[in-house]
């Protein structure tokens, strides 16, 4: 477990900006383009290697690849389970997180097209056994990262994971009696990707947006029902992390990182208990937006489960504007004040690499969260 | 001018969204049609209207007399004072086509736009055109070529008696209207006059008549001078805060020359750092010209204090004594991100500013205009996100 035992330690949630002719090949090797196996490979294993230095050189603690190799955070997985044929399809995705806001902003999401979260043109079918068959990419990400590693002392390194709530919101069922029986089967084929990821000795990082922003996909649903909604899916996921250490976990929730209004999401009192229902040690919560900068307050009463870290966004992507070094101590100061300043590790509330407006301002953010670190851990510790 | 005796009063910085009627009318005076000024009477009644119905205290005609032709437009509030001054040639080059200048210890110079600090350092993310740092058009820009004179006489009569139709018809007492202050007003191509000085207290000269209609008319001034601030970026290399504060004292004199006789009760200030959606890695500091803001002769100071980089500067507060006769409207929601502010935030960044200055200090507003920097239906969510979140520091604060 990584605990800012003497000062306040920094990460982050996922992507990181890639260079243009590696994202060029990631997208074509997707869209089922030629892409020479051997080029790519040897471009994404230097780009990962830069990216580590890169981290470092901002002042990042808890590292990771940028997940470079993937096309997004959620999407790779298709590549990595077999059991669906895949049809054509247009419009957003099985689940649309703009869902709810497009309710209230028709006109904003008309005049704004790119913000509605569209899918891939092809809609994954499952009509067969879920099976995991990532083996051969993940293990390129693994040997990736551990290489790019060698000589850098970081606090931490982690590697993000899908989980089977997120992965539903772009795949239809036809093969599973239930709902229930087809989010754990998505469980059962990726519990060998986090059980591999734990197993090469990196901390697990679930990204579980479907968390928070299911509710968003779902409009009409009523508070009641989407807490039983969630909470199959986090026994779900708790299913997909059987055996494997809380403190070998760490759980990423946001809200969707689309730069619409948000204006309804869900508030973050109402689900704190189940994403504390999650087996992970560490949980990272979108915190510094305007929707739920708020909500540091929820710890006023709300305890961490014993011995686990809280990771709160303290930089974002929904603005470019480069967040002040003050602003970033204050933020971090007011959660180590409710739940201990070795319990609080700054982070950001989602992965910068697509979400903000160029890469520079991603590694600008960064520079801003570790001096904002190093001035909270001044406050907290009463020296730098 | 209102003061928050009994709740926190809202209002905002002024430029509200344009609906598509107005645009297209202005659109079509720009190509040569006579203006349809019925268009922007009953734009002007309706978004008075609107206002009210969010829960605006304090509303503003949305400056929809500063003609806006599109819907992303960050410069109207400043551009409108090119048709209001004579002595221009309107037909100079564009503020980033202008040569840059360099500054010297001890004598500052304003660079042109396309040399200024923030887009130097992020030189790649300004000139990707994806990135999302927009600003709108960038139209030729004046230079000065006779003596600066105000003929914006009529305009500004038109804008008064639009904003006062609407006030009476949806019966608010206490409205504003803004205008540009000298510093911000001056910052074009001179050909005419000795000295940068000579062109700014012309400009303030000239300026005055307007300020004078509007507060003759009965509404509250508001002057739009992020120049104060923003200067600071445009000032390459940078410059020591000494020398800058020294620079921006002149600006402040202009001002004040400008609104000479005017009561200062009926007078608002609004200082920001720029809205474009930059970086603004190179904003100086709230605390390196909250001196140079307060020695400006009016009641009230507006600024931006809802984005990231302006934030923390609430506690500035604890240290500088605000004036026991003076308010100030920080800006609560803001222009920098589409993710609209929660209520319960609202409600917290106002009692920040409360504990510090006292209840009857605060009234809440936004960083910057919405309109033109923000799609319309989020710049009224959040408008309305003010409000909910002002009710609620009121019910903390007064019980």
């Amino acid at each position: 477990m990584l605990y800012s035992t003497d000062r306040i330690l920094t990460t982050h949630a996922g992507s990181l900006p890639r260079p243009p002719e590696l994202r060029d090949m990631v997208l074509a090797k997707a869209s089922g383009a030629a892409v020479d196996p051997a080029v790519f490979d040897a471009r994404l294993r230097a780009a990962v290697a830069q990216t580590v230095r890169a981290q470092v050189d901002s002042g990042i603690d808890c590292v990771n690849d940028g997940e470079l190799s993937k096309t997004n955070f959620t999407d790779y997985v298709r590549w990595r389970i077999e059991g669906y044929e895949t049809r054509p399809w247009s419009g957003p995705r099985r689940l649309s997180i703009t869902a709810r806001d497009e309710t209230k902003f028709a006109g904003y999401f008309e005049a704004n097209p790119r913000m509605r979260a569209l899918g891939p043109p092809s809609m994954p079918v499952c009509v067969a056994p879920l099976r995991y068959v990532g083996q051969a990419d993940l293990a390129k990400d693994l040997d990736n990262f551990k290489a790019a590693l060698t000589g850098f002392n970081v606090a931490g390194a982690f590697l993000p994971a899908n989980t089977p709530g997120t992965i539903e919101h772009w795949m239809l069922n036809e093969h599973y009696p239930s709902d229930e029986a087809f989010v754990f089967a998505i469980a059962d084929a990726m519990h060998e990707e986090y059980q591999a990821i734990v197993d090469a000795g990196f901390l697990l990082q679930i990204d579980d947006p479907d968390l928070p922003d299911g509710w968003n996909c779902l409009p009409g649903i009523t508070l009641p029902e989407y807490r039983a909604y969630a909470t199959m899916r986090v026994d779900a996921l708790n299913h997909a992390l059987r055996g494997i250490p809380p403190e070998k976990v760490r759980l990423h929730v946001c809200w969707g990182s689309h730069h619409g209004p948000h204006h309804d999401d869900i508030p973050l009192r109402d689900i704190i208990d189940l994403i504390f229902r999650v087996n992970a040690g560490s949980f990272s919560i979108e915190a510094s937006n305007p929707c739920h900068e708020h909500e540091w307050r929820v710890f006023e009463d709300v305890k961490l489960p014993e011995g686990a870290t809280l990771i709160p966004g303290v930089i974002g992507h929904c603005t470019d504007f480069i967040e002040h070094p003050d602003l970033v101590a204050e933020r971090l100061v007011r959660y180590a004040n409710l739940v201990g300043r070795e319990n609080v590790l700054a982070g950001t509330d989602c992965g910068l690499g697509t979400r903000v407006g160029h890469p520079s301002i991603v590694w600008a953010k960064f520079n801003a969260m570790a001096e904002g670190a190093r001035r909270a851990t001044k406050l907290l510790w009463g020296r730098a | 001018m209102r003061a928050s005796i009994d709740h926190i009063l809202t209002s905002h910085v002024g430029s509200l969204p344009r609906p598509d009627a107005l645009i297209a009318a202005n659109h079509a005076h720009d190509a040569g049609a006579p203006f349809d000024e019925a268009a922007l009477r009953e734009a002007v009644a309706e978004v008075v209207r609107h206002q009210r119905d969010l829960g605006i205290d304090i509303p503003g005609d949305g400056e929809f007399g500063k003609p806006m032709s599109q819907r992303v437009n960050y410069g109207s509030w400043w551009r409108y004072s090119w048709q209001r001054l004579g002595g221009l040639n309107l037909d100079g080059p564009g503020l980033y086509d202008m040569a840059a200048r360099r500054s010297q210890p001890g004598q500052v110079v304003l660079t042109s736009f396309g040399d200024r600090r923030d887009r130097r350092q992020f030189a790649e993310a300004y000139a990707d055109p994806e990135s999302g740092i927009t600003t709108g058009p960038r139209p030729p820009a004046p230079i000065c070529i006779a003596p600066i004179t105000y003929i914006g006489h009529d305009a500004i009569q038109s804008d008064i008696a639009n904003f006062k139709a609407a006030m009476a018809a949806s019966g608010v007492e206490e409205g504003f209207m803004s205008a540009v202050a000298p510093g911000s007003a001056s910052r074009i191509a001179n050909e005419y006059y000795k000295t940068e000085e000579e062109l700014l207290f012309a400009c303030a000269d000239a300026m005055h008549e307007e300020y004078k209609a509007i507060v003759d008319a009965g509404l509250v001034l508001q002057l739009d001078d992020p120049a104060i601030a923003e200067n600071w970026d445009m000032v390459n290399p940078e410059p020591t805060v000494e020398d800058y504060k020294k620079f921006s004292m002149l600006r402040v004199e202009a001002l004040n020359h400008a609104i000479k006789g005017l009561p200062a009760d009926r007078i608002r200030f609004h200082l920001c750092w720029g809205s474009w959606h930059g970086p603004h890695m190179t904003d100086i500091p709230m605390a390196d010209i909250v001196d140079v803001m307060l020695a400006i002769n009016v009641q009230a100071y507006s600024f931006e204090a809802g984005n990231v980089r302006h934030e923390h500067e609430w506690k500035v507060w604890q240290h500088v004594k605000l004036p026991d006769d003076k308010l100030i409207l920080p800006g609560i929601v803001s222009h920098a991100t589409n993710v609209v502010e929660h209520p319960d935030l609202v409600a917290e960044r106002i009692l920040r500013f409360t504990n510090v200055v006292g209840r009857e200090r605060v009234i809440a507003s936004t960083d910057c205009g919405l309109g033109g920097r923000i799609h319309p239906q989020i710049a009224w969510a959040k408008l309305q996100a003010l409000a909910q979140g002002a009710a609620l520091a009121s019910k903390q604060l007064w019980g």
